[in-house]
């Protein structure tokens, strides 16, 4: 991990005898994307909330981009999960105002404004009043909105929801050149697929504890079951270590005890067998993210 | 400070292009107008009675002299009294508009005192009978010789009551005394209507902000302290912008002169009443503002929100129940009471401060009491906001609020 601009040590808070955050300790580096993932009622929003300054803990440390959080408003850019616009007003007004809010001057705040309604296909909005735009169009004002005072840290609780295909795609890419451009993202979303393709680390919390923690790639490895995935025309029917095969058409999905993908493979050269693609299965986030949570799950199996 | 500026301006600016912002203000000088209009084309009649209830150089009785005593009329009261020998006569010249009322005095007037007065007013509009009395005063006493005593009978003392402990005294006669009354008077009134009008603006806003869920955006960039004072200021500008217009518009339709002579007056003679009636007007603003944008936050609704405010604004206006007790006895100690109390003493000192010489030792501790509860106010009006801005649904109870506070 590179340098970090976001840790959390010890992390406590309870409302009343209910414990939200329990005993929480990550961080997250310069230019990543962050998962910050867990069931509805976790405490992902409570511990969002503890690094906007919005709650105060009970106990634990936060540094954010070098101080605590609250310091440095003005460079990060945050998407609530409960969120709104001023319904009332005009979509231009009320990018303006909430860029003001994080200190950019007027007319900054409107040219940056105007570029990215453009980026998300809103240009033409943006003299209407907000209760004019359907909730996909607000989605993405809302978006935009923790965009306009370009900040480094970009915290987002719950970015696709309500947004169709398209429209993910548009967020997603727009995430993408974020990261590009050097920002750092902490991102908690419940739709696994997107996570896998977005997230470089996550964290996964459940009543207010850490799960797991790490490398999305080192998480899935430890989770892959030891089974390979072959596409081949013909398979000799005796073959080392082998457990359990399932035939799928042209693709035979291999159980394999005893022996490690590395020497399968070998095992499957030696005996001149054409193969055509050759890949470790692994498990969806998503089936980690179901069996973690459940309690029935350990890394290796 | 800033931030402050930014949030204050926007919520000014945003409300004071509402439509019915715009409205409700401009409906006390359209109503002025109408009522105006309709005076001039439809109330000639009811127009003509009220301008003769304040206007009496229009007013002329007959008298029908039967005992002597009224014959002839004095030379003062000729303007406004003729002598008519027969009753039907002015009754004659009464439903022609010649006369307004005809007095007829019998001649057993001396020993009964009864008259009989015929007017053309309606029993609504009242007969006009009491400027009879100097008239039939004034002829009375004639018979005595002495002029020192007929001024005595008519006008038997003009009390200077002194009270004792209290040296306080208004400059400028009775009627400076009574205008540097009315005038902070006038201010108890306007920070109560200041208060009423800008927390329905604060606890609107408020509650607007927490149910289109954006405050949690807005608190992502201020602080709750930020937003608090934000709010105040600007919403708190609105609602004098509005009482302004109204107090404008009123002097305008009512000559200007009248009411800006009313300010004026006291002012001169009085300028530290004035200035401190200023100091706690706005002191009294800050703290109740605060307070109702605060504790707004904790309905779901804006209904529910402007109920639970509610209380604020009647504590605000409990000194004005209390006006008599204040008047009589400016230096009570419920009255001292109330002007120590941080949510009672704008009003209290406003009304307090015309009467007597407040002890500066009174003054000064009223005011640093204030200056130092808004601090204390904003910190935990700050900590409300946060809380109640955040919470969704059902509105927590005072055990709940309290309890909720130690985490918040």
């Amino acid at each position: 991990m590179t340098e970090s601009v976001l840790s959390a040590r010890n992390l406590c808070k309870r409302y009343g005898v209910h414990v939200a955050v329990d005993d929480l300790s990550f961080e997250v580096g310069q230019g990543e994307v962050f998962g910050l993932l867990g069931p509805n009622g976790a405490g992902k929003t409570s511990t969002i909330r503890i690094l906007m300054d919005i709650f105060k803990a009970d106990s634990g440390e936060v540094e954010l981009l070098g101080g605590r959080p609250g310091e440095s408003r003005e460079r990060v850019g945050y998407l609530p999960e409960e969120r709104g616009l001023y319904r009332d007003q005009r979509v231009l007004e009320v990018l303006v105002y909430l860029g003001r809010l994080k200190g950019v001057d007027g007319a900054t705040a409107r040219d940056r404004a105007l570029a990215l309604l453009e980026r998300v296909e809103l240009e033409e909005w943006s003299g209407k009043r907000v209760k004019e735009l359907s909730r996909g169009m607000q989605q993405k004002v809302q978006f935009i909105a923790c965009l306009i005072h370009d900040p480094e840290l970009l915290i987002l609780d719950e970015p696709f929801q309500g947004l169709d295909p398209v429209n993910v795609e548009m967020i997603k890419s727009l995430m993408r050149s974020l990261v590009s451009e050097g920002k750092t993202i902490v991102l908690s979303a419940h739709q696994m697929n997107l996570v896998e393709e977005l997230c470089d680390r996550i964290l996964l919390i459940d009543e207010g504890r850490a799960l797991l923690y790490g490398s999305l790639k080192e998480i899935k490895r430890d989770f892959a079951p030891n089974s390979v995935r072959v596409r081949a025309a013909e398979m000799p029917s005796a073959l080392p270590g082998v457990v359990g095969s399932e035939r799928q058409g042209e693709v035979t999905l291999f159980t394999l005890d005893g022996i490690g993908a590395q020497e399968f493979l070998a095992a499957l050269v030696e005996r001149n067998v054409e193969i055509e693609s050759f890949e470790r299965a692994t498990v969806p986030l998503n089936d980690i993210f179901v069996a973690m949570v459940q309690g029935n799950a350990q890394p290796g199996r | 400070m800033t931030k402050v500026f930014t949030i204050a301006l926007h919520e000014y600016w945003i409300n004071v292009r509402r439509p019915d912002f715009i409205i409700f203000t401009s409906l006390v000088p359209l109503l002025g107008i109408v009522a105006l209009i309709v005076s001039l084309f439809f109330g000639r009649q009811a127009g003509g009675a009220i301008v003769r209830m304040f206007d009496s150089g229009l007013d002329v009785t007959a008298v029908v002299d039967r005992s002597g005593e009224f014959t002839p009329i004095l030379p003062r009261f000729e303007e406004e009294y003729v002598h008519y020998g027969d009753e039907a006569e002015a009754r004659t010249a009464l439903e022609s508009g010649e006369l307004q009322r005809v007095v007829v005095v019998p001649d057993t007037y001396r020993q009964e005192g009864e008259v009989t007065v015929v007017t053309e007013g309606s029993r609504f509009s009242g007969s006009g009978t009491s400027g009879l009395r100097a008239f039939f005063t004034a002829h009375l006493v004639e018979e005595i010789g002495d002029e020192t005593l007929q001024a005595r009978l008519i006008d038997p003392y003009d009390a200077q009551v002194e009270y004792i402990g209290e040296q306080a005294q208004a400059s400028g006669g009775v009627a400076g005394e009574i205008l540097s009354f009315i005038v902070p008077f006038l201010f108890g009134i306007l920070l109560a209507v200041t208060i009423f009008v800008s927390s329905g603006y604060l606890v609107r806003s408020v509650a607007e902000e927490k149910s289109s869920r954006v405050i949690e955006i807005v608190l992502s960039s201020v602080t709750p302290q930020q937003l608090l004072a934000g709010k105040v200021i600007g919403l708190g500008a609105l609602g004098l912008t509005q009482i302004l217009v109204w107090i404008a518009s009123a002097a305008g339709l009512s000559g200007g002169l009248v009411v800006l002579a009313g300010i004026m007056l006291p002012l001169l003679m009085r300028v530290e009443v004035f200035g401190l009636a200023l100091v706690f007007y706005i002191l009294g603003f800050g703290v109740y503002a605060v307070l109702i944008a605060a504790i707004g936050t904790l309905g779901s609704s804006f209904q529910e929100s402007q109920q639970i405010t509610g209380i604020f604004i009647f504590i605000a206006a409990i000194p004005m129940m209390l006006t008599g007790v204040i008047m009589t006895n400016p230096d009570a100690m419920v009255v001292r009471v109330l002007s120590w109390f941080p949510l009672t003493a704008p009003t209290t000192m406003m009304l307090r401060l015309p009467l007597a010489d407040v002890p500066w030792f009174d003054v000064a501790g009223s005011i640093i009491l204030l200056l130092v509860t808004i601090p204390v106010v904003v910190w935990l009006g700050a900590k409300v906001f946060r809380l109640g801005m955040l919470m969704y649904g059902k509105r927590p109870g005072v055990l709940e609020i309290v309890r909720l506070l130690k985490h918040a």
